[in-house]
């Protein structure tokens, strides 16, 4: 088969000196392997199969579980750290819980490379992470339609508004409960999520949109940033 | 061939072992049985007692068989200084590299969301106790160079900022006797942004 563009999600040892990796590919989607060999030490893959490197790989087989037959590594990956690189993991945890396998989004794709590139920068991390998420869902025809679910009327600028994610519409709610209003929901609908402005109702919303894809079990990379979020704020200003 | 369900059973087990493929464990099991067998006798005991026996220890995590490891015990070990690895085998290798004198944490894994290994399971709230309840001037962060040993680090660091403790991380560099061409691009870009002055 020809070389197909890659990304390492996620690698565990597999028999004593082989790995069973999920991939991220361009033309197949997310692609679940065994690359043999690769925990042998002088092993030429070894230091090139690591997640957030482009990669380019071919496999064989047809079943579920391929055989890698080759992985290269393109270029150096980005050098991800702190707080970039547990947003790199929660990437890679989201779309490995969500993603069914071997459903291919050639958007996603290009999105999870281009948010690997601006996560070393702070500022960029939030609309990047909106934007990976809300073409995932979209790709999952699970992306919010902006309606009011009594008659699919449109929002009404001055009310607020809660989502059901079930319905994929949006209730209007009484103040004082969680929600955004439908001025700020309608420059969603315009596909704003990386306004700077919108980023509050955009995290919040999305976040509801994704629940029911992962179920009762939460990601735990959220977990652990949401953690070192809250540590943050207990610790008195400096 | 089957002469034996027993023998068989011994070579599988065998092969549980790290680096025992089946020619080995069918070699291991007919030393044992035929020239050894008070060698066999003396694995099983050493084995028996060691899996009944052997747990963390309560202040490091270590391997031992006491409440407190053999490195805690020892007075004359720096208390200032404390290195976390991520295993029992990293802290061997540090040991037998010498130079360290300080005390250690194992975390025995890293941080891998999805592999559900979190803070938890690692005991770094027992890592924050130890910190917290000790006045360690510096804490080295050994875990691994890959991903999850990154994200480790971080998170530890993190979590260790209310304390007045420095957080250092092992640098990385280009192995020694190594020739730059045959060192893979990541480490070399580390090695690079890592340099240090130099004095002779
Ligand atoms: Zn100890």
């Amino acid at each position: 088969m020809a070389l197909q563009p890659a990304f390492l999600l996620h690698r565990r040892p597999y028999r004593e000196t082989s790995a069973l990796v999920d991939l991220l590919t361009f033309e197949h989607g997310l692609v679940r392997g065994v690359a043999r060999g690769v925990a042998r030490p002088g092993s030429r893959s070894r230091g090139a199969l690591q997640p957030f490197t482009p990669l380019h790989v071919a496999w064989r087989g047809e079943r579920e579980l391929k055989t890698l037959t080759l992985i290269e590594s393109t270029r150096a990956g980005v050098m991800l750290a702190g707080e970039g690189l547990l947003c790199a993991l929660y990437a890679n945890e989201l779309l490995y819980r969500c993603l069914p396998r071997e459903f291919a989004v050639e958007a996603l794709f290009a999105h999870y490379g281009a948010l690997l590139e601006v996560l070393p920068t702070p500022g960029l991390r939030a609309p990047g992470l909106r934007r990976l998420e809300i073409t995932l869902l979209e790709a999952l025809d699970a992306e919010p339609l902006f309606l009011s679910i009594d008659g699919d009327r449109p929002l009404e600028p001055q009310l607020r508004y809660g989502y059901d994610a079930s319905a994929r519409r949006f209730r209007p709610i009484a103040d004082g409960h969680q929600g955004v209003d439908g001025r700020t929901l309608r420059l969603l609908a315009h596909g704003d999520w990386e306004a700077p402005g919108l980023a509050g109702a955009a995290k919040w919303l999305l976040r509801e949109a994704l629940a029911p894809l992962l179920g009762a079990r939460p990601l735990r990379s959220r977990a652990l940033l949401q953690s070192l979020v809250e540590r943050r704020r207990a610790m008195p200003a400096d | 061939m089957s002469f034996s369900p027993l023998f068989e059973r011994l070579v599988e087990a065998f092969r549980i072992l790290p680096g025992v493929g089946p020619k080995s464990a069918q070699r291991m099991a007919l030393h044992l049985l035929e020239r050894d067998r008070a060698g066999g006798e003396r694995i099983v005991a050493a084995l028996g007692e060691a899996l009944a026996r052997i747990g963390y220890c309560q202040r490091c995590r270590n391997l031992t068989e006491h409440d407190l490891c053999a490195l805690c015990e020892d007075p004359r070990r720096d208390e200032r200084m404390l290195c976390v690895v991520e295993s029992p085998a990293d802290l061997l290798a540090i040991e037998e590299a010498g130079g360290y004198r300080g005390r250690y944490f194992v975390l025995h894994g890293h941080l891998s969301p999805l592999d559900g290994i979190g803070p938890e399971e690692l005991g770094l709230e027992r890592l924050e106790a130890e910190v917290a309840g000790h006045d360690y001037e510096e804490v080295v962060l050994a875990t691994n160079p890959t991903v999850e040993g990154e994200a480790s680090a971080h998170y530890i660091s993190e979590q260790l900022r209310p304390y007045e403790v420095r957080c250092t991380r092992l640098a990385y560099g280009v192995p020694l006797g190594g020739e730059l061409e045959y060192v893979d691009g990541g480490t070399l870009s580390r090695a690079f942004s890592g340099r240090l002055p130099f004095t002779s």
